[in-house]
């Protein structure tokens, strides 16, 4: 018996449709193997700022780029194919340029449509302390400047992870000072100094800086949160010697910053990422 | 294809029903009547340079004009979001019972873009916007030269597997809670590469093209690219595409050869239209080639029911 022609089709249809299926699986077995090798790479990621947790973060992430776009520093890339199925992530790289807080509005966290980056509780944060001010200066006065106060609130709210100091390398706790420009030359990363006296409103190189320190506390003094995150303390030894030296505190943002400007080797300060966001 | 099977086809023409017959002069002198224009070919490729040219330019240039990628992006402050990873959102956030990614913002840019190819046509994304569209179809005539010289074979399978991958990714990111399409999606990792720099990933896109070009014609975005699947469905329903008027055919189906979902357009074979006036279906993406080199002017690019208001 001859076959009808729509016999054909739906028999050509079944056999491709079993090879589609077969692809498929093929692409989930894959997958599934890239997801594991992503979860033990993407620790190494450093996230921007609002980040949720990595289990959610890698599907609430549809890799736009629309933070790496906002971002007026470019601290913000997008990860390869290396980094398994994080690829098109956003992630930053302190050491070559770190997170400022430059934008003053949180925006990468802002401009997220799908709250990988979660700005709810930047806003909370930032709307409870723009209250609490105008409750505690009911008359405007000559300082009255609540939208620093509530930037800052949403700045201190981030929790991007927690630097970590390797005092071995550390120049203060080795007692040495620093003179000069912080990085190597060539180095094209910028941030904006805290330095009230500079009165900086847009972020310069890092090596337009020039910095002379009897004990090298740049880590300290360039912090864009200040000392509730990272201060220099002063400890007496066993042998009755006296060092100061930087140390991390609750505060710490985990923004980088410390990262970026250490003039000493690379691995001195890192950012760790917290084990819950 | 939906070929009206309760319709009985309208019987061939007769020789002097002809177009050329009409106007009293031969078949050949009727093809030769029109100046081979490539008029919305032109228009075309320009939308689509342009636009992915100011995915660029916005990053580049830091203006907010069109931020963001193919995957979501903000064209003057409103959110516009690929619907087929919108999909695959929703279909995680089922699994997970983690819903905070599904913001004001995703669900604009999800209806956004929907009403918008629901009133552009369906796939009119594919010819008119798609950076992959645009490699593959310069490849596709380079395939098609490959096969009349004899270089290589011609490969094509069912059409109708595109459901089938159309279903399985959005089950793939179920099961494995990630966007597993986006991940090897030709579109967004072009689109990627243009505005933020090439990475690994391009070399599959060649990849994809080199099987294409020696292989199976069109291969990814015929057989397989969810994304334009669900710009298909919206087609269905939408007023704007190919209007094909079979009184005005001279059944030299030379748009059938230049067409690049040649199966949408089957009412043009002699004997086969089963109404006057036919639209072409799901898959066509109203790329306007087969405008540009109808003789008859017998197709063309409308808006359902727009001659009835002017």
């Amino acid at each position: 018996m001859k076959k009808s022609k729509s016999d054909i089709n739906r028999r050509n249809f079944l056999k491709n449709s079993a090879v589609a299926v077969a692809a498929l699986g093929a692409v989930g077995v894959g997958a599934n193997y890239l997801k594991k090798l992503n979860i033990e790479n993407s620790k190494a990621l450093l996230r921007p700022p609002g980040a949720v947790n990595e289990d959610e973060f890698v599907y609430a992430c549809i890799k736009c780029g629309l933070c790496v776009q906002i971002c007026p520093i470019e601290a913000i890339k997008l990860a390869s194919i290396k980094d398994g199925l994080s690829y098109g992530t956003p992630y930053i790289d302190p050491r070559g340029q770190a997170c400022d807080f430059s934008c003053d509005a949180m925006q990468c966290v802002e401009t997220c449509p799908t709250a990988a980056l979660d700005f709810i509780p930047f806003k909370k944060a930032g709307e409870d302390a723009f209250v609490a001010y105008q409750k505690a200066n009911p008359v405007p006065g000559k300082d009255y400047n609540p939208i620093a106060v509530q930037s800052k609130a949403m700045k201190s709210h981030t929790k991007m992870g927690l630097a970590v100091i390797n005092h071995k390398t550390c120049f203060a706790r080795n007692g040495k000072g620093f003179k000069g420009s912080p990085r190597e030359d060539g180095f094209d990363g910028i941030y904006r100094s805290p330095n009230p006296k500079r009165k900086e409103r847009k972020a310069s190189a890092v090596n337009d800086h020039q910095f002379n320190r009897e004990i090298c506390d740049l880590c300290v003094t360039e912090c864009p949160i200040g000392e509730t995150a990272i201060a220099m303390e002063e400890k007496i030894t066993q042998n009755g010697e006296v060092f100061s030296r930087p140390m991390i505190k609750d505060g710490c943002t985990g923004c980088g910053v410390c990262v970026m400007i250490c003039p000493s080797t690379p691995d001195t300060i890192i950012i760790e990422k917290l084990e819950t966001a | 294809m939906m070929k009206f099977k309760n319709l009985q086809p309208i019987p061939a023409k007769r020789r002097e029903d002809m177009p050329n017959s009409k106007l009293g002069i031969t078949f050949k002198e009727w093809k030769a009547k029109k100046p081979n224009k490539n008029k919305w070919r032109n228009k075309r490729w320009a939308v689509l340079v342009f636009m992915n040219f100011l995915f660029w330019v916005s990053f580049t240039f830091d203006i907010g004009v069109l931020e963001g990628s193919l995957s979501g992006s903000r064209f003057f402050g409103i959110y516009l979001m690929d619907p087929y990873n919108a999909l695959q959102e929703m279909f995680i956030g089922s699994r997970t019972g983690y819903y905070a990614m599904l913001t004001t913002n995703f669900f604009i840019g999800f209806f956004v873009i929907l009403m918008f190819y629901f009133l552009m046509g369906g796939r009119t994304f594919c010819s008119w916007l798609c950076p992959y569209h645009f490699l593959a179809e310069n490849a596709e005539k380079l395939h098609n030269y490959l096969v009349k010289k004899r270089k290589i074979k011609e490969h094509s399978y069912n059409i109708g597997i595109k459901y089938i991958f159309w279903v399985g990714f959005l089950l793939l990111a179920f099961f494995t809670k990630t966007l597993v399409f986006e991940t090897i999606n030709p579109v967004g990792i072009i689109s990627r590469a243009i505005i933020y720099g090439p990475g690994l990933l391009v070399l599959w896109v060649v990849a994809l093209l080199l099987f294409e070009i020696v292989y199976s014609k069109r291969f990814w975005c015929r057989y397989v690219c969810p994304i334009g699947v669900t710009y298909s469905v919206l087609k269905k329903v939408s007023p704007v595409g190919v209007q094909f008027d079979l009184s005005k055919c001279g059944h030299c189906r030379d748009c059938q050869d230049v067409c690049l979902v040649p199966h949408e357009l089957w009412f043009v074979k002699r004997g086969e239209a089963t109404k006057e006036i036919h639209a072409t279906g799901a898959d066509c993406t109203n790329c306007g080639l087969c405008v540009d080199i109808c003789y008859g002017d017998a197709l063309k690019l409308t808006v359902k029911g727009f001659d009835k208001i002017t």
